[in-house]
């Protein structure tokens, strides 16, 4: 029979501080980055300067002849096209960084610039030059809606008695990951390879190797002990991963390569941006009848700029156009709960700019549009109900701009979001019980931050009744079994199942080796508080028993079985602001996260998670942005100083809820590392909104962009 | 970053032929301005000397700071807190803490600008083909007072600001050995042509001390900024003011980060003579201070910063708090 969670569990839904949480505080961690095998070699890129352009000729020959450099790769051939400042061109290693760095300074390159666009307006220009051959805006068809018997969607919006129309905007931000990009490579002999990767991904990247060097596999080695997030863009050895097992196989030396934080802004990855020009129609009592959209975005050189929308709420009619512009900017890659955070800003503040002029309660009318079939209704009125008591929305709410005295105004607003975060069918744990009594899980997953080597350890600590720093919980190699790679929200549910299975399974095979030698049938063996139980009576300790297995040890490999897990998620955040009207300054006071995934296997962890996605939602919310000059082409803020993020004194208080019911345990174990980022930035713009009486269209909620709307909607009359 | 020399001077004599010596030599304190520009690549100095080792220059003895004390030290002062509130407001608000306990009272003097166009290796100007790049492109960070010419950054200290706003001066040895001192207004100038500075102090000398008014008025510094943590002033006002009977007899009122050097603000002063300080004056000094503000496609918004941010200071300058709750 297979395996199911337990129904009193003893750990499982509890809080449990982290196996590495100590090593990681402490520095004593070995992140990729830190990984400097003997004889390590720097590795360091070279880039485009330009955003858009053709090399004419590469000379390395200086390069090559300066001091403490052992290899030069060229990347990109005479002739090729460079499409983004951050392109890859080249790169070098030396025996220290400062000699790799005056190296790649000393490769001339003699580029001939081409016209480029690297913003929206630029791109979408009548006179832009060629980003793409086809065209830079790549528009889909208009997909559109309509219930029985309506015609047309003018049709359905004549029905409406109220309508607005509005165009909000959200910039490209970028993921801004602590640890680079990178990986460093060392080669065991002409055909093996061992690579410390920075990856969400240890077996993806290794593929990547194996197949760039058409070697077996088998033959490569991907440790990812812990690493410093991806969000969704470390999925794979990159080119400059490559870049750099090439390098060390020509320099038989193990070659580090980690990218520069420009680079990494300008190449490792971004979360597109986003405008919608939006007309929502409702009748009076808030009930929705028609949305007409037309959105664009851009992901760089790349799609990915699409997002849902209609977003979460069910209306009747709708008809949307969505173009991907084509800049000369790094490739989008998936960004915590990608599209997803996008859609919610531009579907929420439409929401609430509607409940305004119709004069009803925005909640109110949230609850009013939920899908009436969908599983996730009942969740999100539960998870409303609790989060509006939390932030006290019906004590303490006003309508817009009326709320303060003075120049500080407060607002509150709020947002909902859904996520699926399901487990893939096809890992695998295995579970090793030694006859010392140590407990090993293997799996080839990796932790990205979210506590998953933990995790594991939770499952294989409830079941044999231990501790789970009894457990040894070994990922991040990709020569173990198969494991999810971090992505969508689904390590956890992938991985909790044959975790579970293989630990029970293991447990079982042990019973039934030591039944004999401990005088019982392995029917009558349980595992308790680090004892062995016969027939409900302490028999011996948990290593005692072990002993009995002899010289053997015992290995399981356990599969997923359905009902241990599920997807779909549901989730609410309220947000209460001040703003400082004369000066535009946002101060963010409360942020409520209601939040429902499952089973939550470790509380301390998914506290975390949420916290962390409510985190990086309001970096989203108040201050990221990417910013482009036109005239050269170049990312004006790719550091982390005017590349703003939220430091410590710009935390609010911040309340997790977990909606950690009878009813969602039964479910099973949900992903939860992205729906508690998506709605974060959408209620804040509208708490800022909601405070100051104008609607702020452009996000962030900086002081430019609120003083601007503050001015343009007094210049209008309306303030 | 480049390779470079280094020295490291017990005193400053010492650091005065360090400095000579060398080709393309630069000075360094807490080097938390220096090294960033080093390691982008803005500035690769020959040889760099390190002044923070020269006891001489370190420590407040009174009316004076010394060129390489901390703004950690500074902002520890009760005497500073007490007495200059203004210089004490706009040092507690720069950065972050980790930043204030490597910046020095010199290096924030004599930092320099934060333009993204001049970080980016576009120069200090930022011209390309003839054009201003500032104009074209993103100046949201960019003045809005003397926007006629081509220097279009702003002055990033916000010391300057109090410290001109409460009349101190600065001394500076000079490469032949000899002090002067000078206003703390005279260490800026507007550069006309790239490759000018908008620092009078040249290469191969030192600014060794700060030295403020004995007698001083009531005074205040008001910032707006993005962020809480670790950011730059959008705007930031300094004001001092001497009441004599209840009326304003000497106004200084100075604004930072809204042009190319700090901007003293005579049209608000003048406002400000022989009447009382009330939110109506305030706001009227205010008013008067931006009407001469002139700004470029993005950042009218600074505009009203620069506008409230004198207001605040100077009600602040007088405990008329109004704007927390
Ligand atoms: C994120 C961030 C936010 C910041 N926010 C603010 C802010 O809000 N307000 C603000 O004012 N500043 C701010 N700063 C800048 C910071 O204050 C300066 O970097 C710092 O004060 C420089 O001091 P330092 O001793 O480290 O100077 P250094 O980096 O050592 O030197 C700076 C320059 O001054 C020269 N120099 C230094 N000392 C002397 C001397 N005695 N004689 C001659 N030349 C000298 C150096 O040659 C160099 O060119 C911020 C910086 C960062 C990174």
């Amino acid at each position: 029979m297979a395996a199911s969670w337990p129904e009193n569990p003893r750990l499982i839904t509890t809080r449990i501080t982290r196996l590495d949480g100590m090593a990681k505080a402490s520095g004593k961690a070995k992140y990729p980055s830190d990984m400097r095998p003997e004889g390590t070699l720097f590795g360091v890129m070279l880039y485009s300067s330009l955003p858009h352009a053709t090399v004419k000729s590469i000379d390395t020959s200086a390069a090559e002849k300066m001091p403490g450099v052992k290899a030069v790769v060229v990347i990109v051939k005479e002739g090729a096209t460079l499409r983004y400042q951050g392109d890859d061109i080249a790169a070098v290693a030396a025996e220290t960084e400062e000699q790799a760095r005056d190296a790649v300074r000393a490769i001339k390159i003699v580029y001939e610039a081409l016209p480029h666009a690297v913003t929206e307006a630029q791109a979408m220009a009548a006179d832009a030059p060629v980003v793409v051959k086809g065209g830079n805006v790549k528009k889909g068809r208009a997909s559109t809606t309509l219930e029985k018997g309506t015609e047309t969607i003018d049709a359905a919006f004549a029905k409406a008695e109220s309508v607005i129309e509005g165009t909000y905007s959200v910039p490209v931000i970028t993921h801004v990951c602590l640890e680079t990009h990178g990986l460093t490579a060392m080669w065991d002999g002409p055909d093996k390879i061992v690579a410390w990767a920075s990856t969400q991904a240890v077996q993806g990247t290794a593929n990547e190797l194996a197949g760039r060097f058409q070697i077996p596999v088998s033959n490569v080695t991907v440790l990812t002990d812990v690493m410093g997030g991806g969000f969704g863009s470390k999925f794979g050895a990159d080119i400059w991963g490559l870049t750099a097992a090439e390098l060390s196989k020509k320099a038989g030396k193990p070659v580090k390569m980690f990218l520069d934080r420009i680079q990494e802004h300008l190449a490792g990855g971004n979360r597109p941006s986003a405008t919608g020009k939006i007309k929502l129609g409702a009748k009076k009592d808030g009930t929705l009848v028609a949305l007409a959209a037309e959105t664009f975005g851009t992901g760089g050189v790349s799609r990915g700029a699409q997002f849902p929308l209609p977003y979460v709420y069910s209306i009747p009619n709708t008809t949307r156009e969505h173009a991907d512009v084509f800049v000369n900017g790094g490739n989008a890659r998936a960004m915590r709960a990608p599209g997803h955070p996008e859609g919610c800003i531009i579907m929420e503040a439409a929401m609430d700019d509607l409940a305004d002029k119709l004069g009803v309660d925005p909640l109110e009318m949230r609850i009013k549009n939920l899908a009436p079939k969908d599983f996730r209704t009942e969740i999100y009125l539960e998870e409303i109900a609790i989060g509006a008591e939390l932030i006290g929305w019906k004590a303490k709410r006003k309508p817009r701009g009326k709320n303060g005295n003075g120049p500080i105004k407060t607002g509150y607003g709020m947002a909902l979001h859904q996520w699926g975060g399901a487990g893939a069918r096809d890992k695998q744990v295995t579970c090793t019980i030694n006859p010392d009594g140590s407990v090993e899980l293997r799996s080839a997953t990796q932790d990205i931050g979210t506590g998953a080597r933990t995790v594991l350890a939770i499952i294989a600590a409830e079941v044999l009744g231990l501790q789970p720093t009894d457990i040894t919980s070994n990922i991040g190699n990709s020569t173990f079994v198969p494991g999810q790679a971090s992505g969508g929200s689904t390590t956890t549910p992938s991985m909790a199942p044959p975790a579970l299975n293989a630990v029970t399974q293991a447990m079982e095979a042990m019973f039934a080796k030591i039944a004999p030698a401990v005088g019982g049938a392995a029917a009558d063996l349980s595992l308790k508080d680090g004892k062995l139980l016969v027939k409900g009576e302490a028999k011996m300790s948990w290593k005692d028993a072990c002993r009995k297995l002899g010289m053997t040890s015992i290995t399981e490999t356990g599969k997923f079985t359905d009902g241990l897990s599920a997807g779909g998620v549901a989730g609410v955040q309220f947000v209460e602001v001040t703003v400082d009207i004369e000066t535009g300054k946002v101060r963010l006071k409360k942020i409520v996260a209601v939040q429902d995934s499952g089973l939550i296997i470790n509380r301390m962890a998914w506290d975390s998670q949420v916290s962390g996605g409510v985190i990086g939602g309001l970096n989203y919310g108040l201050f990221e942005e990417r910013v482009m000059d036109p005239t050269t082409g170049q990312m004006l803020n790719a550091d982390m100083e005017l590349y703003k993020i939220a430091g410590a004194s710009d935390m609010p208080e911040i309340i997790v809820h977990a909606l950690d019911t009878p009813a969602m345990r039964a479910r099973g174990v949900i992903g939860i590392g992205e729906p508690p980022t998506i709605g974060t930035a959408a209620a804040i713009g509208n708490a800022v909104t909601n405070a100051i009486g104008v609607r702020v269209t452009q996000w962030p909620m900086s002081p430019k962009n609120v003083l601007d709307a503050l001015a343009s909607a007094s210049n209008q009359g309306k303030a | 970053m480049r390779a470079f020399d280094y020295a490291s001077p017990p005193t400053a004599d010492l650091a005065l032929k360090a400095l000579a010596g060398g080709t393309d030599t630069v000075v360094m304190a807490g080097g938390t301005d220096l090294m960033n520009r080093m390691k982008d690549d803005v500035t690769s100095p020959g040889r760099v000397v390190h002044i923070a080792g020269i006891k001489t220059l370190a420590g407040i003895d009174a009316e004076t700071i010394g060129a390489a004390t901390t703004l950690a030290t500074l902002v520890a002062s009760k005497v500073i807190k007490d007495k200059y509130p203004a210089l004490w407001q706009a040092a507690s608000e720069v950065g972050a803490v980790q930043l204030r306990n490597m910046a020095t009272v010199g290096g924030n003097l004599l930092q320099r600008p934060r333009c993204w166009y001049y970080r980016t290796g576009n120069g200090l100007l930022a011209m390309k083909d003839g054009k201003s790049l500032v104009r074209a492109g993103d100046n949201r960070y960019h003045s809005i007072f003397m926007t006629e010419g081509d220097a279009l950054f702003v002055a990033p200290s916000s010391l300057a600001v109090a410290l001109i706003a409460l009349g101190a001066k600065a001394t500076i040895l000079g490469a032949d050995g000899k002090e002067r001192t000078v206003a703390i207004e005279e260490l800026y100038s507007i550069p006309k042509a790239e490759g000018e500075s908008e620092l009078t102090v040249g290469k191969g000398e030192i600014l060794t001390k700060v030295i403020l008014p004995k007698t001083v008025g009531k005074s205040a510094s008001y910032e707006a900024r993005e962020k809480e943590s670790y950011d730059w002033p959008l705007a930031i006002a300094s004001a001092h003011v001497v009441l004599e009977g209840g009326k304003v007899k000497v106004a200084r009122i100075v604004l930072g980060s809204v042009a190319p050097i700090p901007f003293r603000s005579e049209a608000a002063e003048a406002s400000l003579i022989g009447k009382a300080l009330t939110p109506e004056t305030a706001t009227a000094a205010a008013a008067a201070a931006v009407k001469s503000a002139k700004p470029l496609s993005g950042n009218a918004y600074k505009v009203k910063l620069a506008e409230v941010a004198v207001k605040r200071a100077l009600l602040a300058a007088v405990g008329q708090i109004y704007w927390e709750v």
